[in-house]
């Protein structure tokens, strides 16, 4: 039986979509069986960060609702084999469907796929409460600045209030040479706060942008930090036991070291 | 929350409960109740005093009302203002220096059988209140946390969010943090903050009401 993990953040824009995306995409290529389910019901962007937006035809209304089978709804991705996405609603509103619903198929998808990940939209009203009422686990998406951690906080504790037993932390977006200037706040100050175990950190990565752009995840384009952070965070996921590397701030010398080393 | 017939308002020696004079004890009553329902703080154990002009309420009526309000929601009347027609508005009436009500400075121990241990961290949005006692938190109250104590208030981590002591008006209750970087504190009806930029200073801190009304925060060794 596999595990149904729910990706939030509290605040918008952290990464909770692209991160979906890449730990989907990363754990089906080293050979796990994956849904990835968007439930931003309204606003949905999983398929598009995936490039399988013209290939949806169901969503998970169209489950709930009885109009065809869960495994019809189920979207291929082009890419990787055995990574499903199961799309949202672009029609309803985050309040059309109840916990109870989203549990059932969190239920029926667990007992087939090793892994069912759960795209949480924004903020914690029902949305939220949607998206994390069939999760075993929780991955909790900040960036180190003040306002998403203090709304990570507010999540994590939710989380908790929900019986969430397993909740880890990505640190997404750290940028080594602001950290070193005193401009952003470290990796050690958000745990501090936070005080949840880390599960990964994804320097800041301008190929996301293009990445999204072409909805081709990160994790396809091998060389880059934040494709290397994902693939790291998913084998945790698998249970590997792999140490967060601590980061280096970027210079001239370091790229020409990683391009060599790269190249060998 | 504005009501005709009553009205809640702060002012420099604490909660008034003004009243409308042309009405009979049941409107004040459902009045009341209204306006304590609408109400997202519950006032439990908060004293106030009730501001009115010469009324048809008897003092019979006005003993049913204060036994009304200790009964059903737990406040303390502290006093009844009776004001001439003459006279503007309580405000202008309310005492220019502030004091220190009766029931305030009566240091009323608070029951420390009903303290609690709270053993997890308190984070953003959630607030531990205990109102019969002292709260121990046992770990880090982050900011957008808030803790609330009828006594003292001690956490056992880092304080970067509220904390309000001696929330029925004890001025001697204390707050003693660790980490004492809060967002705001408040003792009895006092309220103060760290200057912007505080930094936690390595050492565990206590604040107290000093001698000149303001919240003082200095190193704790011992009481």
């Amino acid at each position: 039986m596999g595990k149904v993990i729910v990706i939030t953040s509290g605040k918008g824009g952290v990464g909770k979509t692209t991160s979906t995306a890449n730990l989907g995409t990363a754990l089906a290529m080293i050979g796990r069986k994956v849904v990835i389910i968007d439930a931003d019901v309204g606003l949905r962007n999983l398929d598009v960060v995936m490039g399988l937006e013209s290939r949806v035809v169901y969503t998970s209304m169209d489950v709930i609702e009885k109009r065809c089978d869960l495994d019809k709804a189920l979207v291929k991705d082009r890419r990787v084999e055995d990574l499903m996405l199961l799309a949202a609603s672009q029609r309803n509103r985050k309040d059309d469907i109840k916990p109870e619903q989203m549990q059932e198929i969190c239920e029926k998808l667990k007992q087939e796929y090793d892994f069912v990940l759960i795209d949480s939209p924004a903020g914690i009203e029902q949305g939220f409460h949607n998206a994390a009422a069939g999760a075993d686990e929780a991955i909790v998406i900040t960036t180190p600045d003040v306002s998403a951690i203090r709304d990570a906080d507010r999540i994590i504790g939710l989380l908790q209030h929900q019986r969430i037993e397993s909740i880890n932390l990505v640190l997404n977006r750290l940028s080594p040479a602001l950290v070193k200037k005193g401009n952003m706040i470290s990796k050690d100050d958000v745990l501090d706060h936070l005080n949840i175990d880390l599960l990964g950190v994804v320097p800041e990565d301008t190929g996301v942008i293009a990445s999204t752009n072409r909805g081709v995840p990160l994790v396809h384009n091998d060389g880059s930090p934040g494709a290397g952070a994902y693939m790291r965070i998913a084998r945790r996921m698998t249970g590997q036991r792999i140490p967060i590397p601590e980061m280096q701030e970027e210079n001239f010398f370091s790229n020409l070291l990683n391009w060599f080393s790269r190249n060998k | 929350m504005e009501n005709s017939i009553v009205k809640l308002r702060g002012y420099k020696d604490g909660l008034h409960l003004i009243i409308n004079p042309k009405v009979s004890l049941a409107e004040v009553e459902a009045a009341i109740q209204e306006l304590l329902d609408g109400m997202n703080q519950p006032l439990a154990g908060t004293s106030i005093h009730i501001d009115m002009r010469p009324s048809p309420l008897s003092s019979e009526d006005l003993k049913n009302l204060e036994t009304h309000l200790t009964e059903n929601y737990d406040l303390v009347v502290s006093g009844v203002n009776i004001f001439d027609e003459k006279d503007e508005s309580p405000i202008l009436a309310a005492p220019a220096t502030h004091s220190i009500s009766q029931s305030l400075t009566n240091d009323t121990q608070p029951d420390f059988e009903q303290s609690q241990i709270v053993r997890q961290m308190i984070r953003s949005g959630q607030t531990k209140s205990c109102l019969t006692g002292s709260v121990i938190v046992y770990g880090d109250v982050n900011p957008g946390g808030e803790v609330v104590a009828a006594g003292d208030i001690i956490v056992l981590g880092a304080l970067r969010g509220s904390a309000h002591a001696g929330a029925n008006g004890r001025l001697s209750s204390v707050i003693i943090a660790m980490e004492l970087v809060p967002l705001q504190l408040q003792i009895g009806s006092y309220v103060n903050r760290p200057p912007i930029g505080q930094k936690p200073r390595g050492y565990p801190e206590i604040a107290r009401v000093g001698a000149e009304d303001i919240i003082i925060v200095e190193e704790f060794i011992k009481f």
